[in-house]
């Protein structure tokens, strides 16, 4: 057995405000540190490990979240994978606690987006200079009018469609399966529901991306509270424990061999249940990294939900609904809930094996759940596996 | 004809010879002296064996549609006037693959695994994109 299975685990869990806050993405990751240390019944001075990540034109993010929460961290830093960061952060929070350079880490992720594109005062950004200029491409591929993340994953679903037949209405399946969960999940963003019409009539972005196959533009953030089981056992809340975790990094490129249709998601689920003991079919939920409709759609088969290929039936047999085979993104997850970049979806996931909610929302009989992390425009992948205590 | 007023490419100190190379209608790319393998974007080392001995080489300008996409939303005032348009993925015969657009072809006539040659379009005095057409069109 791994000796890491089950030696550590999440004791509180937190969310800021989601939406149109208007607070900055340090101001809504202190409201989610907060809640989770509250939650976990700890306070700033139990915190020696601070691993976050937020903008990316903010300096050195996790000394400034260490400031405001007011914490001189033996363990602190920030993270550079994209979506998959969250996850990793919560790797980094177990490698620092068993090496001894920290015992309770606060992981988080705060954005704020929407304000950012909603800026009032003139200084208002367009959703891609969310990404600070200097760090934009000046050469392959702007001059052929390519701009930003919509595409990159799009280009990825168009191929898969070639090679296996995958169709819109198998990406509509999936933004209506988390649009129905977002209903019962009164935290999340959208409130309206989605039928396959309102699907097929929102405007295209970048074919074959329409609106709903896009996450949202939201502020908000997550946190989560990492220790050791053992000093679980003396804390507030029933720990959830941290089975298995791996990652994956496609980092030759998302543009070569066949890393547009196939994810890190297969290396790194593979680890990651091998260090669990366990297989896709002891999974009762799966939160996926939903950054695009298709991306939930590949990596479902790239898991070994199902097999490569058959995604897209997977989904649009219901497999994904709370009732179904496998109750996905249960929050409504980043296309309904709020994009936080993952952080949400490790809370989902916690939140599911302690079985807080109530009959309409909870999974019923949840013990294990897997999360996964996907970023830096489909290279880094991270996965999470975490059980009931 | 209308000002140009869609980004121009800046070369790096690395992708200057691919530049110059397409201002003289040749696509160069870098291929390793050790293993033959051909990359893109240039990079000082081969990707593939790490070796710094490489000669820019001039590859054959054919290849397939790997994927291709159909911008509908405006992210640049230069393409306000084009979209619905089409980017794509070109996997060259030579392996690098690459962005570009397709000309000649109406996005919703446009397939994965599509056969194209290039099609150089100067647009500066200094720059030359590398555009691509379908075989024999």
């Amino acid at each position: 057995m791994n000796a890491l299975r089950d030696k550590y685990a999440i004791v509180g869990t937190g969310k800021s405000r989601l939406g149109q806050v208007g607070v900055n993405s340090l101001g809504l990751l202190e409201e989610a540190i907060k809640n989770a240390l509250d939650e976990a019944g700890l306070t700033n001075k139990d915190v020696d490990g601070v691993v976050v990540r937020g903008a990316d034109d903010i300096y050195s993010h996790h000394q400034q979240v260490a400031a405001r929460l007011g914490v001189n961290a033996s363990f602190s830093t920030s993270l550079d994978n994209g979506g998959a960061s969250q996850i990793l952060s919560i790797i980094l929070a177990v490698m620092a606690i068993e090496s001894g350079l920290a015992t309770t880490v606060v992981c988080g992720y705060g954005r704020d987006s929407w304000s950012r594109t909603h800026d009032k005062s003139g200084a208002g950004l367009a959703q891609n200079d969310l990404i600070p200029a200097a760090q934009r491409p000046r050469e392959h591929g702007p001059e052929f009018g390519h701009f930003g993340a919509v595409a990159h994953h799009a280009f990825g679903a168009r191929r898969h469609m070639f090679e296996y037949g995958t169709t819109r209405e198998d990406f509509a399946a999936i933004a209506m399966a988390f649009r129905e969960h977002a209903l019962r999940n009164p935290d999340a963003v959208m409130k309206k529901p989605m039928t396959i019409d309102d699907y097929f009539r929102a405007r295209l972005i970048v074919d074959p991306f329409g609106l709903f196959d896009c996450s949202l533009n939201t502020d908000g953030a997550g946190a989560v509270v990492v220790t050791s089981s053992e000093r679980a056992r003396s804390l507030r809340q029933k720990p959830v424990l941290i089975k298995g975790f791996a990652s994956h990094n496609n980092t030759k490129g998302w543009i070569l061999e066949d890393h547009m249709v196939s994810t890190g998601a297969v290396e790194s689920g593979e680890r990651a249940f091998r260090m669990a003991g366990l297989g896709p079919r002891d999974v009762d939920t799966a939160q996926i990294y939903d950054c695009f409709t298709y991306m939930v759609l590949t990596q479902l088969e790239d898991y070994g939900f199902c097999k490569k290929g058959e995604g897209g039936a997977f989904a649009r047999l219901g497999a994904l609904r709370l009732d179904g085979e496998l109750p996905c993104n249960t929050s409504g997850g980043q296309l309904s809930e709020a994009h936080v970049e993952g952080m949400l979806q490790i809370v989902e996931g916690a939140r599911q094996l302690q079985g807080v909610y109530g009959p309409d929302r909870q999974v019923p009989d949840a013990e294990i759940a897997l999360i996964s992390g996907h970023g830096g425009n489909q290279v880094c992948h991270s996965t999470l596996i975490l059980g009931k205590a | 004809m209308a000002e140009y007023n869609k980004p121009i490419p800046v070369p790096s100190a690395e992708s200057k010879p691919y530049w110059d190379g397409l201002r003289e209608h040749k696509l160069m790319m870098p291929r390793c002296d050790a293993c033959a393998n051909y990359w893109f974007p240039p990079s000082l080392l081969c990707p593939r064996c790490n070796s710094a001995k490489w000669t820019w080489t001039a590859a054959s300008g054919r290849g397939r549609v790997f994927s291709y996409v159909v911008y509908h939303r405006v992210y640049h005032p230069g393409f306000a006037d084009e979209v619905p348009y089409a980017v794509a993925v070109i996997e060259l015969d030579e392996g690098p693959r690459m962005i570009s657009n397709v000309i000649g072809v109406a996005p919703d006539k446009l397939v994965c695994d599509m056969k194209v040659e290039i099609a150089y379009q100067p647009i500066t005095e200094a720059i030359t994109l590398p555009k691509f057409k379908p075989v024999g069109a």
